[in-house]
């Protein structure tokens, strides 16, 4: 319970980080003057009125943060849409290409890890080290740009952007196929980078408790191989890697904002990028609130699930 | 004589590293009998721990066993499948190893564990599991059982973790435990209780009892033999009495001078030089570096086992030309 009030000054102090930053990012008013030279001055003030940035930083602040608390996020500086009405939509399939993603990458991490660690320096073992050093190295939107000319480009199995088929044009027959169709290249990607981490940190920890005396004393025992390596070892080497869960979880709402923009894919991920590019503040601040609340989040789901996890932790 | 339980002949267990093989156990000898209480002493290194878990087959990697023999009842344990000494493990060996806080597992109940090594080895219903594990808490003087089998071993002390550790080791009534030097991790206080725990269950149960250990103290208290191991080799095999009083072999009389003793003005002595390098053995008898002794001969061959009086056994050449101090009693 006192955590959940350790959050309040946390998601306060980093909103006012997030605030000041953008301010010394730029001024969007002059972006716009940017783009359109024969703008005249009245227009550009009475913009700056409208928005509310021509009062002063603090007092912008606090008008902000009295409009969030009433989850009011403010107008956009592009278009004047309603902030709501731009991230609304683009939460869900964010959460979708993530959580499949991560359940994937999980899925598969702990038995490769589990049985690379078995034997370690074998060849399998040094097969998926350095696949999974390659995953933690490569920068994404290049391997999303290769499965694109790779598999959308020349092969033509998969789409190349997109949630789903536009104008009547479907995938694999239906919609629900179609939607399948057009997670598979996005989610490749996400899974590689996140399956190479959970393999190497799964890998190490097995390692260190395999080696330890209470795996022994369980063999010694008489305890089945199974039964050593799966409820053993693995219960007690899997902590770090849920931690690592927590962080990808609060991550994951931001999306990947490479791999999104990568795929046009419509979720947060690539509509911060577009607004940051855009000096969108009040969108900017929306998304960067939502991150920070579900990270926040995130992290305190985790902390529960430790307790479970490692009687060692619970408060007594 | 008694019964032979467990004959281990040339046991060889080398653990294949980087820098080179390293041959912690190289050409070890020894038996236990039935019912009796066998130290296994030497100093850190000298392969003690390793040649119970060859006996166990639960050398880890990268170690192996590479050659030798090793019978329990004269059958070869060695030539059994993993399956089958699953089976052996904790229902007919058992072993209880040095550090009590790490050979519990720290995220399950102390009940948990006790009904997974039962479980491992017959078909046991939850309840029953329930009222065995009482019992065996009982048995190794657990105070308010039913509360504390429910508790991690984070929640027991040190002396209370060892008696859980030594619960699971006779959850299936072995008839062979190693005890890995049961008491070094603990409180001297502690330490007279878990022996005093250990010697009456070995009774009770009609075990044979194997007791690692580099304390001479303990050795004298508890043990019948001694198997006295240097850097991977038995340098000498003798009933506890004679291994005191008339030690055949340099390292013995140098282990037993090396016991500090109130009753005595001396200053403490202490065995020069270190334990070798076991990837590159001195050759021939590996203690000869160290020896007052050594000849020619010693640096040659490594010395074999050599009967020099019923039970007593010693790998050294010169045996018969020196004289050694022993224990004299403790009016010296």
């Amino acid at each position: 319970m006192r955590r959940l009030l350790y959050m309040i000054p946390v998601a306060i102090g980093i909103s006012i980080i997030a605030f000041l930053t953008m301010y010394a990012a730029g001024d969007p008013i002059a972006l716009i003057k940017a783009g359109k030279p024969n703008i005249n001055e009245a227009t550009l003030s009475g913009l700056r009125t409208y928005y509310g940035l021509d009062k002063p930083i603090p007092l912008q602040y606090v008008n902000w943060l009295m409009n969030i608390l009433q989850l009011n996020f403010g107008k956009s500086l592009y278009g004047g849409l309603p902030v709501n009405q731009i991230i609304g939509p683009r939460i869900w399939p964010t959460i979708e290409l993530q959580i499949v993603s991560l359940l994937i990458a999980f899925a598969v991490s702990i038995p490769i890890a589990v049985q690379s660690a078995r034997k370690p320096y074998s060849k399998q073992d040094v097969a998926v080290t350095s696949f999974s050093l390659f995953g933690v190295s490569m920068p994404t939107f290049w391997f999303g740009l290769i499965l694109i000319i790779v598999f959308s480009f020349t092969l033509g199995w998969f789409p190349s952007a997109g949630s789903q088929g536009v104008a009547g044009f479907v995938w694999w027959g239906n919609s629900f196929f179609d939607q399948i169709a057009h997670l598979i290249l996005p989610v490749a990607v996400l899974v590689y980078v996140s399956l190479a981490q959970n393999i190497r940190l799964i890998r190490a920890n097995m390692l260190e408790v395999l080696r330890s005396d209470y795996i022994l004393a369980a063999r010694a025992s008489g305890l089945s191989e199974r039964k050593v390596v799966y409820s053993y070892a693995l219960r007690n080497a899997i902590t770090p890697a849920i931690t690592f869960l927590g962080i990808a979880l609060g991550g994951m709402i931001a999306g990947a904002p490479m791999t999104e923009y990568v795929f046009s894919w419509p979720g947060l991920g690539r509509q911060y990028v577009t607004s940051t590019l855009n000096l969108d503040f009040p969108t900017i601040m929306g998304i960067t609130m939502i991150i920070t609340v579900m990270t926040l989040i995130a992290n305190l789901i985790m902390d529960v699930l430790y307790v479970y996890i490692d009687p060692r932790v619970r408060i007594r | 004589m008694t019964e032979t339980l467990l004959k281990v002949e040339g046991l060889k267990t080398y653990f294949y590293t980087e820098a080179g093989i390293v041959k912690a156990v190289d050409g070890v000898s020894f038996d236990v009998r039935k019912g009796e209480t066998l130290g296994l002493v030497g100093e850190s290194g000298s392969g003690k721990t390793v040649t119970s878990l060859s006996v166990l087959r639960i050398v880890p990697k990268p170690g192996r066993i590479v050659e030798g023999k090793i019978e329990l009842k004269g059958e070869n344990l060695l030539a059994k499948s993993e399956k089958e000494m699953q089976s052996i493990r904790g229902r007919e060996i058992a072993m209880i190893f040095q550090d009590p806080s790490s050979s519990l597992v720290p995220v399950y109940t102390v009940e948990t564990q006790l009904r997974d090594v039962l479980s491992a080895h017959e078909k046991i219903s939850k309840d029953d599991a329930h009222k065995k594990i009482l019992d065996l808490m009982n048995l190794v003087g657990i105070p308010e059982a039913e509360i504390r089998m429910r508790e991690f071993p984070h929640q027991f002390s040190g002396g209370m973790k060892q008696r859980v550790a030594i619960a699971r080791a006779l959850a299936l009534e072995p008839e062979l435990l190693f005890a890995d030097e049961p008491t070094t991790a603990l409180d001297v206080t502690i330490q007279a209780q878990v022996l005093d725990l250990l010697e009456d269950l070995k009774k009770k149960m009609g075990m044979s009892l194997v007791m690692i250990t580099h304390d001479m103290g303990i050795i004298a208290k508890m043990t019948s033999r001694v198997v006295v191991m240097y850097a991977g080799n038995v340098a000498e095999i003798a009933k506890t009495d004679d291994l005191y009083y008339r030690p055949r072999h340099p390292y013995t009389a140098l282990l037993l001078a090396a016991v500090p003793r109130l009753d005595r003005k001396k200053t403490l002595s202490i065995i020069p030089g270190n334990i070798p390098n076991l990837i590159e053995p001195p050759s021939g008898c590996r203690f000869h570096p160290r020896c007052e002794f050594a000849t020619k001969k010693c640096e040659e061959a490594p010395p074999v086992l050599e009967e020099v009086e019923p039970d007593h056994f010693v790998a050294c050449y010169e045996w018969k030309n020196i004289t050694l101090k022993g224990e004299t009693g403790k009016n010296d």
